[in-house]
């Protein structure tokens, strides 16, 4: 509601709040009332919450209750996490083995036959979006009284499904799938009801500031974290793939957990600030000329590292998942038996993980447990890089420019980012037909985008390593396929909510209105309204060709390229 | 950017050169075996009419496994490129008299030459449309023109409202609005110039003594908008050009082959028995 409050050019309109939409509307007093008598909220001290965000609040509009049934799938392998679960009543089981895709609606993907990819050049529709079943698919079921909760997938025939697989179960009381909604990772495994199940869904919002505010709460997260996850991520490193286990053991004890940068930060881009200014806001993880204290392992997301040029910061690199900042340093330091500075900085890009692991926990576990000649490798390979071009300023069209510019448009997670080369590119749209002729005349890209020098950038699914798009998805309907790692949207099951699309920072995801083979559009019988059903990129799996684009480019102009690898970067300037 | 004789280009030209090489070898080996070698370059120049039609073919079908289009695009190239030395072959070097010969050869010439013109138009617009201002998509630029004509007059509409004052108004109506209104003549579409953008901001320029300060600021509004309109029409002009010489090469394609074949049943025909 709006009151006027001068007349002209402003309107004086409420604030919006956090919780003005509450995770489950259905939410009551009562509901909250028990939750408090139960633990872990029980032992919470409600004193220690700040009034703005009492703990009733975080149990009344971040939480709520969803009861499944027998079969139900509370989360799915590979799904990727924005809540986590607490068992309120009932068992649960976790599924060890991964389960086929069409357990859950999925059917697998075949390559279509050659003849089929000749045929598709001669099809013309006359109308686009043309869907063999529009509506409802056959498994979605929605929650019994459910106004703004998703409906649930069910797994039919469960002993069948579930034969030869390793399970365990999980009772009242437990909490899951904590991991994957802080660090917006994939489900490690799929969970399912095992006879009638109350669950308290918290999602990551009322999740962190639960542990924020509780330490027995964060230290039963990282208690699980520590327990199941973390000396597995620090053997994939390459500073600790060497040491003998209680050394790792040692480490992962010792290991400081810090998290930098907006969980949300896809909100704001690409709207947010640029250059120096953008730069300026991104949160420092550690400070160039500042005392080096160990080193900064990157657990996950991605960190600038970038030192001082002129009045801003030029970036020599970005670090991703398994990266480490700062060894050098902490070699030097150990070499000459004292401190020394950081001589770069590392600032969070979006939302990021870390692992700090001081000084005297390298010292005492890690160093002396390397051979010196792996001392020496590690020290080559980490020593502090500097632009190239370190003594004038960047080159826009050279290779500083261009990473100065994938890191400003958080480019950097496109793992098939499609880059086109308007020096070659002749604008003929081949590509574009291309890509209809193997979308059954609906082409899935926007040869449209963000621009550095003679590089276009267009709007297709980058496929990236972070895949906000997927947060939030109510049926899972936009998930990575497992093998190749693309993100592909299984249209059946997608209800279009739009959620994806409006997540994806890139704007690369197009919500399209739906028809029946006979060309009707099709409409929700209650609302009236189109349905809709979100489109992107798919990369062409299966065809035989790789991506129509690609193999449509009669100029050699357009490249799918991994932004996210320095490397590749370099194929993109040399082009 | 790499030079023009790169190791790809250099190898395409060795193969061409050893096709040819091999084709007038032939072609001397048929005469002086007293032989029509006319037949044989007529059927090696209707081959390779084929295969560069059939490029045209292969796009439609861009999901089957056809080969890539870069290497069909290399094959058209060097296969055109090679047609015009076997046609030159095939005529000796002399013009046909005939009017079914002569309407194929001024064809073959027309449909050649707009292949040649299209290559260095394809290597060349696009460097020059890649240096203006931000990329647009053809289809989208009437739209945007409409976008700036809208915000042109936005900016006078503004400044009238804000200073009673009508001269910055009159500019516009006397100088600017036929150029925000209306599309560019056929000549700019054939020969784009950027003279009538400098006109404008001369005259925009010459009466900014006249402006006060919030017309001034209207004004340097109005000379951003006409480098955009002006930026957006030879995006048109360059992208519309690179269209229809596409265009007219493929229209040529078709009566050529359809000729190409009748020439070779009436040389057949009235070839007296000869092979």
């Amino acid at each position: 509601m709006s009151t006027p409050a001068t007349p002209g050019l402003e309107v004086a309109v409420q604030r919006p709040q956090r919780w003005d939409v509450p995770f489950d509307s259905r939410m009551r007093a009562v509901d909250v009332e028990k939750l408090l008598g139960a633990e872990p909220f029980a032992s919470m001290d409600a004193g220690a919450f700040p009034a703005a965000l009492p703990l009733e609040g975080i149990l009344k509009s971040d939480t709520r209750v969803v009861r499944y049934a027998d079969g139900d799938v509370v989360v799915r392998e590979g799904d990727y996490g924005h809540s986590a679960f607490l068992i309120l009543s009932g068992t649960v089981r976790v599924v060890v083995d991964s389960l086929p895709a069409e357990a859950f609606g999925k059917p697998p993907e075949t390559p279509p036959s050659w003849w089929k990819t000749i045929a598709q050049g001669f099809r013309r529709t006359r109308l686009p979006e043309l869907r063999d079943q529009p509506g409802r698919m056959a498994n979605l079921r929605p929650e019994p009284g459910a106004v703004d909760a998703p409906p649930h997938v069910f797994l039919q025939d469960i002993p069948r499904v579930l034969a030869g697989t390793r399970t365990a179960q999980m009772h009242a009381g437990e909490l899951f799938g904590e991991y994957s909604a802080l660090t917006r990772s994939q489900r490690p495994c799929t969970v399912l009801a095992q006879g009638p199940a109350s669950l308290l869904e918290l999602r990551w919002q009322g999740l962190r500031d639960l542990m924020r505010y509780s330490p027995a709460l964060q230290e039963t997260v990282e208690r699980l974290y520590r327990q199941n996850d973390l000396a597995l991520h620090l053997q994939e490193t390459p500073l600790f793939a060497g040491l003998p286990r209680e050394s790792l053991d040692a480490v992962a004890d010792a290991a400081e957990f810090e998290s930098f940068g907006r969980f949300d930060w896809n909100a704001d881009h690409p709207v947010g600030a640029k250059g120096p200014e953008l730069i300026a806001a991104e949160p420092v993880i550690a400070e160039e000329e500042t005392p080096a204290d160990g080193v900064v392992l990157v657990r996950s997301g991605f960190a600038r590292q970038s030192h001082r040029f002129g009045s801003g910061h030029r970036t020599v690199k970005y670090l991703g998942k398994g990266r480490v900042f700062g060894l050098a340093e902490a070699l030097q330091a150990s070499r000459e038996g004292r401190p020394c500075d950081y001589r770069q900085s590392l600032r969070a890009i979006g939302y990021v993980d870390v692992l700090r692991i001081r000084q005297s926990v390298l010292e005492e576990h890690v160093f002396p447990r390397l051979p010196p000649e792996r001392l020496t490798e590690l020290a080559k390979q980490h020593r502090v890089e500097h632009a190239a071009d370190d003594q004038g300023l960047p080159d826009s069209a050279g290779q500083g420019g261009l990473l100065e510019f994938v890191v400003e448009e958080r480019l950097i997670n496109g793992r098939q980012a499609m880059a086109i080369d308007l020096d070659r590119c002749t604008r003929c749209d081949d590509c574009v037909r291309a890509c209809a002729t193997a979308h059954d005349g609906n082409p899935r890209f926007l040869r449209h985008g963000t621009r550095h020098g003679n590089h276009l950038v267009t709007h297709a699914c980058m496929h990236c390593v972070d895949p906000v798009c997927m947060i939030g998805c109510p049926t899972g309907a936009i998930g990575r396929d497992l093998g190749s790692g693309v993100v592909q949207i299984n249209d059946p099951t997608c209800i279009g909510c739009g959620v994806c699309a409006s997540s994806c920072p890139y704007d690369n995801i197009r919500m399209v209105e739906v028809r029946d083979v006979h060309g009707a559009t099709a409409v929700d019988e209650e609302s009236m309204l189109p349905l809709l059903k979100a489109t992107k990129c798919d990369l062409c799996v299966g065809l035989p060709t790789g991506p129509a684009c690609v193999h449509a480019c009669p100029h050699d102009a357009l490249v799918r390229i991994d932004l996210g690898n320095v490397g590749e970067l370099g194929r993109l300037g040399a082009s | 950017m790499p030079g023009f004789l790169t190791t790809k280009r250099l190898k395409g030209a060795a193969t061409l050169a050893t096709v040819l090489g091999a084709v007038y070898a032939e072609r001397l080996r048929v005469d002086r075996s007293l032989g029509d070698s006319s037949f044989f370059t007529g059927y090696v120049l209707l081959g390779a009419l084929v295969l560069l039609a059939l490029y045209n073919t292969r796009k439609r079908f861009a999901a089957a496994p056809l080969g890539a289009s870069r290497w069909w695009m290399q094959l058209h190239v060097y296969t055109g490129l090679g047609s015009v030395a076997v046609f030159l072959m095939h005529t000796g070097l002399c013009w046909p008299d005939g009017w079914l010969e002569g309407t194929l050869a001024a064809l073959f010439a027309a449909t050649a030459a707009s292949g040649v013109l299209g290559l260095y138009w394809t290597r060349t617009l696009p460097l020059k449309l890649a240096r203006v201002g931000e990329e647009v998509i053809y289809e989208r630029i009437p739209a945007l023109r409409n976008q700036v004509r809208e915000l042109a007059e936005e900016a006078v509409l503004s400044t009238i409202a804000a200073t009673g004052s009508t001269t910055l108004a009159g500019v516009y109506s006397k100088h600017l609005a036929a150029y925000f209104e209306q599309p560019r003549e056929w000549g700019y579409f054939l020969w784009p110039t950027n003279r009538r953008r400098r006109a404008l901001m001369a005259d925009l320029t010459e009466a900014s003594r006249f402006l006060s300060d919030a017309e001034q600021s209207a004004g340097e509004e109005l000379f951003a908008l006409v480098r955009k309109r002006d930026d957006l029409d030879y995006h048109a002009a360059l992208q519309w050009r690179l269209k229809a010489w596409l265009f007219v090469h493929i229209a040529l394609t078709y009566p050529l082959l359809i000729l190409a074949v009748i020439h070779g049943l009436v040389a057949h025909a009235f070839s007296g028995g000869l092979p």
